[in-house]
């Protein structure tokens, strides 16, 4: 994982910052102004989420569309720690099932309905990622990866054989979500639309904290930690807070999951699940704006898409992550702008080629 | 006001090997200083067990008169002592600017009228004469330039005392005359300059007092001509030289 960080650091550079950070964006006094392009695309962008119960998808592909949703929250999540500070984790499953069984746990114990539980779910999976986080601190890389994996998997076991208070492998119920905002909530277009409108504000909160004083101190701590450390960056505190941050969307996004589904299991929050949340985010880029929505939308609609077998898929998966790597540092979308980007400066070439030559190129 | 950076007895073993056997230093930040020795004298490992880098085995650090040993390097930086590193560091991918603006938004408490000359990322490239880089990613900027661009990031911590570790390594001699010229004007802003490096001359040029560290002891200290001279450190270092 160290090597793939480097490689993401290292080529994607200034450009792949691009759709959440830097060039698109001007940055004045007056806060931050992002590029015609990013309001043109992000305007579409939403447009097409919200309006999609509306182009009569079908039930089976507006459940897909609730879960690449669900999965995009914890993504945005993740983008703050692996983006911005540039440690990756691989206990983002397990953080999402934090979220869940406090929300299942919480509706079963003390009648709790989806909105009053969000704060807990978002606290106790705030509180475990600061845990997750904590061997950072000392470790590195594909080390502490693996350490967070392993985290990740004790949850599934620890869940498994929970008992009657987690239900063990068969999981928890929940009961309907009920009415919000004047809709029926138990109909799936307007369950989309919850998560759909959530995570479209986990996109927003992820480009606000990218662009923020804090978020600079995240990317220093990304850049070179022994230099943040000598002037005067807090790099311990500031790890564990960037997780803690990216706990909060894990923590809601599965309180929605709970609520949305009405049935949890241990299977949802294991380390495989892990594995795919971090796929995800490396295909589609850590550090753009549209990377983790691309990301999740790619891995869940492409196998059913294409009608690829769960086996092979995974096996394309690994393929995939490889090439990504190898051939796409940044992530998809970072290299998309980075084409655009060329493809303008070529533009402006070519219109420069029909005027005169430079005063500088003529000779003297 | 002046500043006082006192190490005494310090003393750091690696293995078997001992980087610095007891050393005692005085940083008066109204006196340019230049630690000089060979490679393997101890000179980094000096800096880095004054800035919380390393945990020194035995000795203590004052920093006008508090006790600060063991401190973390954060805490150091936020103390007022700022650092430059050999290996000319920056945050490679981010724009020149935004390398200063992170150290501005950080650093230390102090607030006076030298510090207010790089209170904007503009400003204190201006000062260290990167005026036109600020949108560049510091990766693509010359070695000369990244090395600058390092001290920027320190200034703008607003540090009292400098730490400067071989600022001048890799450059040509117009590029360190250039260097010598800056932290002469970052000293008389109120600044304290310290600076390691082997390069003889430019350290006579630079320091009225020179430090001269042999297999982790202290071998001379006292003023740049007499440090010249000394039949030790002439046998020792300058001499090897020759």
């Amino acid at each position: 994982m160290a090597q793939w960080g480097r490689r993401l650091n290292k080529q994607s550079s200034a450009a792949a910052a691009v759709a959440l950070t830097q060039p698109p964006v001007r940055k004045t006094r007056g806060g931050v102004h992002p590029s015609r392009e990013l309001i043109i695309v992000t305007a579409v962008v939403v447009v097409a989420v919200l309006a999609l119960p509306w182009m009569h998808p079908g039930y089976r592909l507006l459940s897909f569309a609730v879960t690449t949703c669900l999965t995009a929250i914890v993504l945005y999540g993740m983008a703050v720690p692996f983006g911005q500070a540039g440690i990756m984790s691989l206990g983002y499953a397990g953080l999402m099932g934090f979220g869940a069984y406090t929300a299942a746990i919480l509706s079963r114990d003390l009648g709790m309905n989806m909105w009053q539980a969000m704060p807990f779910s978002a606290l106790v999976a705030a509180l475990f990622a600061g845990l997750f986080g904590l061997p950072s601190l000392r470790i590195s890389g594909h080390h502490f990866a693996i350490t967070t994996w392993v985290m990740c998997e004790l949850l599934r076991i620890t869940l498994v054989n929970g008992g009657k208070f987690t239900g063990a492998a068969t999981g928890l119920d929940l009961p309907p979500t009920g009415k919000a905002f004047g809709l029926d909530m138990d109909k799936l277009a307007n369950a989309y639309l919850l998560v759909a409108a959530f995570m479209l504000l986990s996109m927003l909160a992820t480009y606000l904290i990218a662009n923020s004083r804090y978020g600079r101190t995240l990317r220093s701590i990304r850049e070179n930690e022994q230099l943040a450390r000598s002037i005067g960056v807090n790099t311990d505190l500031h790890k564990l807070i960037a997780f803690m941050v990216s706990g909060v969307f894990a923590g809601i996004a599965g309180d929605l999951q709970a609520y949305s589904f009405r049935h949890i299991s241990p299977d949802l929050y294991g380390g495989a699940v892990s594995m795919y949340f971090a796929l995800m985010v490396m295909l589609g880029g850590p550090r753009t704006l549209f990377g983790p929505l691309t990301g999740a939308l790619i891995v869940t609609f492409l196998p059913e898409v294409m009608r690829i077998d769960p086996i092979d898929s995974r096996i394309a998966y690994g393929v995939a992550l490889i090439a990504v790597i190898m051939l796409l540092p940044g992530g998809i979308i970072a290299v998309t702008e980075r084409g655009y980007q060329w493809l303008k400066g070529a533009a402006r070439r070519a219109r420069r080629g029909v005027s005169p030559p430079d005063v500088d190129s003529s000779p003297a | 006001m002046a500043t006082v950076l006192e190490i005494s007895g310090m003393r750091k073993q690696f293995g078997g090997v001992v980087a610095l056997a007891g050393v005692d230093v005085t940083i008066k930040s109204d006196e340019i200083l230049g630690i000089i020795g060979p490679n393997g004298s101890g000179k980094t490992t000096l800096f880095n067990a004054v800035c919380g880098v390393y945990r020194p085995d035995a000795g203590q650090v004052r920093w006008n008169g508090a006790d600060i040993t063991g401190k973390t390097a954060f805490e150091i930086g936020r103390l007022g002592i700022g650092r430059t590193f050999q290996q000319a560091m920056s945050f490679p991918s981010l724009s020149v600017r935004e390398n200063v603006q992170i150290a501005i938004e950080h650093g230390s408490a102090r607030r006076d009228a030298a510090t207010q000359r790089w209170s904007t990322p503009e400003d204190l490239l201006g000062f260290v004469g990167l005026e036109g880089f600020a949108d560049e990613s510091a990766s693509s900027m010359p070695f000369g330039n990244l090395r600058r661009l390092g001290v920027a990031v320190a200034l703008g911590g607003r540090p009292s005392q400098l730490l400067l570790d071989e600022p001048a390594a890799g450059l040509n001699d117009a590029e360190s005359a250039e260097l010598v010229q800056l932290f002469r004007r970052v000293h008389q802003l109120g600044v304290g300059v310290c600076v390691i490096d082997h390069h003889v001359q430019m350290m006579a040029e630079l320091c009225r007092h020179l430090i001269v560290l042999h297999f982790g002891n202290k071998i001379a200290d006292g003023p740049t001509e007499a440090v010249v001279r000394d039949a030790k450190v002439i046998e020792v270092y300058l001499g090897a030289q020759s």
